[in-house]
């Protein structure tokens, strides 16, 4: 009974210097073992300019006291006029998983336990003769080299739905479309309900059954608030187009990867961009486009051409790879 | 039956007050609920969450791979030599060199009197270092591909200058096809993940298994 009454003295002794603190807007409060002013975080759209950078500024020492390394966290906006697409030519990649890897390394994705955002699929080639389905997929082919003879590779990961039923169905709004069409969390916001696992088709979001691992020496230090910051347990993760190197320019960690090329990353606004080109040109499709969620993630197949009218800079049509076979007679 | 009638077109319709108060009031807070958004900007981007589009760049192509200082310059040994025509195995020099690359042949793409350089098929003679002239003679639908992106690989950014690699920086002229790679681990199954927390539980059968058995014998 008198310890009882001792804890409850101390709690509330606790809870007074927690107000205390909070009225003072002070650092960390030791004594309740959590920070305050995390606790009463703002979500990330509702922050103002001064207010966003305080935030930054205490993830930064969050990180360090973490992982005991410094970190850079930044949160650069979208750029005006950019909605960004994606491209995979289903007909060049050849399955070597780099993507995996540098996407791992990129994001600090946990070690242990293991989260791949990118899930590289294998299929017959003649299986996909009746489209893609995913439960044909085999993410788990191990051959000593690939391609394999006969087989089809498909990388999945997260589309960037505009329709995003992710999105749709967070409770607390921690998940939603960026204006350049990426989908972002606040991973400060996410309660760890999984809705959003259970409503996005794609099996693109991965949850943190435990605190996640990372050798200290792999950690990427320079990070976005809304995509590679180290997550806790129990938040949900997913891919976000690399948001701290697109919208600087650069490319997705997967794409610089990819030792084939077939990655495509460009502005779907910008009729000259690699993505626009693709889309005028190939023959594109989504994954589960009957669900209406529109995705920004077009696979294609560039060893053949749609036909009609295609400018190739005075080039002409093609007359192929055949053309060589039909000289002969050397 | 008509007086009721009458009644019924002179009465002003009882909804229509309620009508135009649900309206006004409507109105009214969406009027609220607008000052508020434009003062909180709960859901709109931020003032400056957009940052300005950058300009687009012009197209760099990446250098040439180097070339190989045994083989160059090829003049040091073919050297006013006359040519030999004759499609054969190469037993001789360049027999390390891996040939597989359809019915071409060495005089399809070298040029006879200018060993140093590259032929197009109508005489023109290009460098070492504009291999896609040559490439593109046949491969036409890959170029176009190339020049506008879709095929290759662009280096660097996806706005400003745009740096593609030429095609024998990935393709070996002598044999283009692109070889296999070793691919990276795949990824754990579900039944391999081992969280801290199921480690117990996974025990936890194994201990009762026994437990289970003796109830069996008592039964």
């Amino acid at each position: 009974m008198s310890e009882r009454n001792t804890s409850r003295r101390e709690f509330l002794k606790v809870l007074g210097s927690g107000a205390a603190c909070a009225t003072a807007a002070s650092a960390p409060t030791a004594a309740l073992g959590f920070d305050l002013e995390s606790f009463f975080q703002k979500h990330f759209r509702k922050l103002s300019d001064a207010e966003l950078e305080e935030v930054l500024r205490r993830k930064e020492a969050e990180f360090e006291e973490r992982f005991g390394v410094p970190f850079t966290v930044e949160a650069t906006p979208a750029i005006e006029g950019v909605t960004f697409g994606y491209g995979l030519d289903v007909s060049r990649c050849i399955g070597c998983r780099r993507c995996v890897y540098a996407c791992v390394d990129e994001n600090n994705q946990s070690r242990d336990p293991q989260i791949h955002w990118i899930r590289v699929l294998e299929f017959e080639r003649e299986a996909i003769i009746r489209g893609f389905n995913l439960e044909e997929g085999d993410p788990y082919y191990d051959h000593e080299t690939v391609p394999a003879p006969g087989k089809v590779y498909l990388p999945t990961a997260c589309m960037q739905c505009e329709g995003s039923p992710c999105t749709n169905v967070c409770p607390t709004g921690a998940t939603w479309r960026s204006p350049d069409g990426i989908v972002v969390i606040d991973y400060d916001w996410c309660i760890g309900c999984r809705y959003c696992m259970a409503a996005c088709p794609y099996g693109a979001r991965h949850f943190n059954w435990t605190e996640p691992s990372i050798p200290q020496e792999e950690l990427e230090t320079d990070v976005h608030f809304l995509g590679n910051r180290p997550r806790h347990k129990g938040v949900v993760e997913k891919c976000h187009w690399c948001v701290h190197r697109t919208r600087k320019g650069e490319f997705p960690a997967c794409h610089e990867a990819c030792p084939v090329g077939a990655r495509k990353f460009g502005n779907l606004l910008d009729p000259n961009s690699e993505i626009r080109r693709v889309m005028a040109t190939k023959r594109t499709f989504v994954l589960k486009s009957e669900l209406g969620t529109n995705p920004k993630f077009f696979y294609f197949l560039g060893g053949e051409e749609r036909g009609g009218d295609i400018d190739y800079g005075g080039h002409g049509a093609d007359h192929g790879d055949e053309a060589g076979e039909q000289e002969g007679g050397h | 039956m008509s007086a009721d009638e009458e009644v019924e077109v002179y009465k002003p319709p009882p909804y229509q007050a309620t009508t135009w108060g649900l309206l006004g009031s409507a109105a009214i807070l969406v009027v609220v609920l607008m000052t508020v958004r434009l003062g909180q900007n709960p859901d709109t981007p931020r003032p400056g969450d957009l940052a300005p589009m950058p300009e687009d760049g012009a197209l760099v192509l990446m250098d040439e791979p180097e070339m190989d200082d045994e083989y160059w310059p090829c003049s040091d040994c073919h050297d006013g030599e006359p040519t030999n025509f004759t499609v054969r195995e190469m037993d001789d020099e360049h027999d390390e060199m891996p040939f597989d690359h359809g019915t071409t042949w060495c005089m399809d793409c070298h040029d006879v009197d200018d060993r140093d350089k590259l032929t197009l098929a109508g005489g023109t003679l290009v460098d070492f270092d504009e291999t896609h002239e040559l490439c593109g003679q046949c491969h036409g639908s890959k170029i176009g591909d190339w020049k506008s992106g879709v095929h290759g690989k662009r280096l660097g950014h996806w706005v400003g200058d745009a740096q593609y690699k030429p095609c024998v920086s990935c393709h070996n002229p002598h044999s283009p096809a692109f070889e296999g790679l070793e691919p990276k681990p795949p990824p754990l199954r579900p039944e391999q993940i081992v969280l801290p927390g199921a480690v117990a539980e996974a025990e936890e059968p194994a201990e009762e298994a026994p437990a289970t058995e003796e109830g069996g014998d008592h039964e």
